[in-house]
């Protein structure tokens, strides 16, 4: 401090200021930001929506983040995502293995969405298509390694329609019968109820995105 | 007059919309959802924001979602747009208290200027007409802050800690002032509303303590310098505490436009 001239009119306190705290600032919010928001949609995988949720792209859109659908389920089945969700953030969702939809006949959830992100028009359970029941392990599966299991098919709302046993021979005892579950992507609402009470650690049934109906390149 | 008659009649109503929030929590059915759509007591009410969004970006139409919006617009209307930054907005509390806190700390005393929450508002139209993104909604802290304590999603926080922490150390109050597209909205609507704060030139000693306490005190501007009538409307937080701090009471509230009158637009003949 011995002469004027190499006074910058910048105080310590100022120059701490500026040089630590506002960059580590800009840090902490770009990190936020970027940790909450910047991760690409498709690596979030499937989302199962509540009932009557419109496609996608606009639900995401139409959903205003309001939350009263999951104030409104009895079962507490829907659940808000959090910032791990990124542009799904605040929307409402449905852990089947957690707790799944349990299709209440009046749909709560769709007459208190506000904005047409459920769609009203829905109004019957078994018109619902959440997603669709798909067994993604069949080696897993007790039923289709010829145990007597078929908790899914007993559990399913739609028993006999959404989920069928087809029974068939038993090439590797060749004296029994395997009762295997088969889905029909038809019917299924795809409520998760199957994925929850599969009784295998890793459910070996699970719900899916639907995939719309494509048309054929060829002609069969 | 020591006594904030309207700072505590305000901080009242603050907390209440948070108890309100909170209510479906301790099992009460006064209310369900936020701010983003709500329904109070069986009336439903709806951020029209959030519905312009759904609207554009979800091409989603529900005619009693526009008339829960229409009814909040005309709520907002009547009583001075902005009033929902002062006296609802969960944002709002928590960025005065740390407004207190950089007094205290004597930082960022530097901010941008009011007028930019119209552009950030035209960003956020544009972004959702042309992508479908409802870009406000995803940021909104508002959501955010309602979500953290109505279903304890705590991690999106950190976007809210980064606003604070920016409103601490380098512009004050910039968030609510300068970028909320919502604010934005609610300035437009708060032009248009006849509910104002009225300033008598008579009683003005010019001391700026008004100025002081004003959280947006550019719309005092006007009337302190050229003696109008009335303080601008738009900007405007009604928050009142101008009338609090007011040794004078030279500001008071004012019902209808009041135009400026010839002589005060010279501030010799205005009485200065």
């Amino acid at each position: 401090m011995d002469s004027d001239t190499t006074n910058t009119g910048i105080s310590r306190r100022l120059f701490l200021k500026g040089s630590i705290l506002t960059p580590l600032t800009l840090a902490l919010g770009g990190a936020a930001i970027s940790a909450v928001y910047l991760r690409p949609t498709q690596a979030r995988g499937f989302y199962l929506r509540p009932p009557g949720a419109i496609e996608e792209p606009r639900f995401l859109a139409a959903c205003v983040k309001c939350g009263k659908c999951a104030q409104a389920c009895p079962y507490q089945s829907i659940v808000m995502a959090g910032g791990e969700a990124g542009v799904g953030i605040g929307t409402p969702h449905i852990i089947p293995r957690e707790t799944p939809c349990y299709l209440c006949p009046d749909l709560p959830c769709v007459k208190a969405c506000p904005s047409g992100a459920l769609d009203k028009q829905l109004t019957e359970v078994e018109k619902v298509r959440m997603g669709t029941a798909v067994i993604i392990d069949r080696e897993g599966c007790l039923s289709i390694r010829g145990l007597r299991c078929e908790v899914c098919y007993r559990q399913c709302p739609l028993i006999d329609k959404a989920i069928t046993i087809e029974n068939r021979h038993n090439t590797r005892t060749g004296e029994h019968t395997i009762m295997e579950p088969v889905i029909h992507k038809d019917k299924c609402v795809g409520c998760g109820i199957c994925e929850k009470v599969c009784v295998r650690e890793k459910p070996v049934i699970a719900v899916q995105q639907r995939v719309t109906e494509q048309k054929d390149f060829y002609e069969f | 007059m020591n006594f904030k008659r309207w700072g505590i009649a305000r901080c009242t109503v603050q907390l209440l919309m948070i108890a309100l929030l909170a209510s479906p929590l301790a099992g009460l059915a006064i209310f369900r959802g936020n701010l983003a759509a709500a329904e109070l007591l069986g009336l439903p009410l709806a951020d029209p924001l959030a519905f312009l969004q759904a609207l554009l970006g979800g091409r989603v139409f529900v005619l009693s979602y526009l008339l829960s919006a229409m009814l909040v617009v005309g709520f907002y209307v009547l009583l001075g747009g902005r009033t929902f930054c002062g006296w609802v907005c969960p944002v709002g509390l928590i960025t005065e208290l740390a407004d207190r806190l950089r007094k205290r700390l004597g930082t960022g005393t530097q901010t941008l200027p009011l007028t930019l929450n119209r552009w950030s508002l035209a960003l956020v139209l544009l972004v959702v007409m042309v992508t479908g993104v409802p870009l406000f909604e995803l940021f909104s802290p508002i959501g955010i802050i309602s979500r953290a304590i109505v279903f304890a999603a705590l991690v999106p926080l950190l976007l809210v800690a980064a606003i604070l922490l920016v409103e601490l150390l380098v512009a004050r109050r910039v968030w609510c002032r300068s970028l909320c597209p919502l604010g934005g909205f609610y300035s437009l609507l708060a032009a248009a509303s006849p509910l104002r704060i009225g300033f008598i030139s008579e009683r003005c000693t010019h001391c700026n303590d008004c100025l002081k306490a004003c959280p947006v005190e550019e719309v005092l501007y006007p009337s302190l310098e050229l003696n109008h009538p009335q303080v601008a409307a738009g900007d405007c937080i009604r928050c009142m505490a101008c009338l609090d701090t007011c040794p004078t009471k030279a500001l008071k509230i004012s019902i209808g436009y009041q135009p400026l009158s010839r002589d005060a637009t010279d501030p010799l003949k205005g009485g200065r």
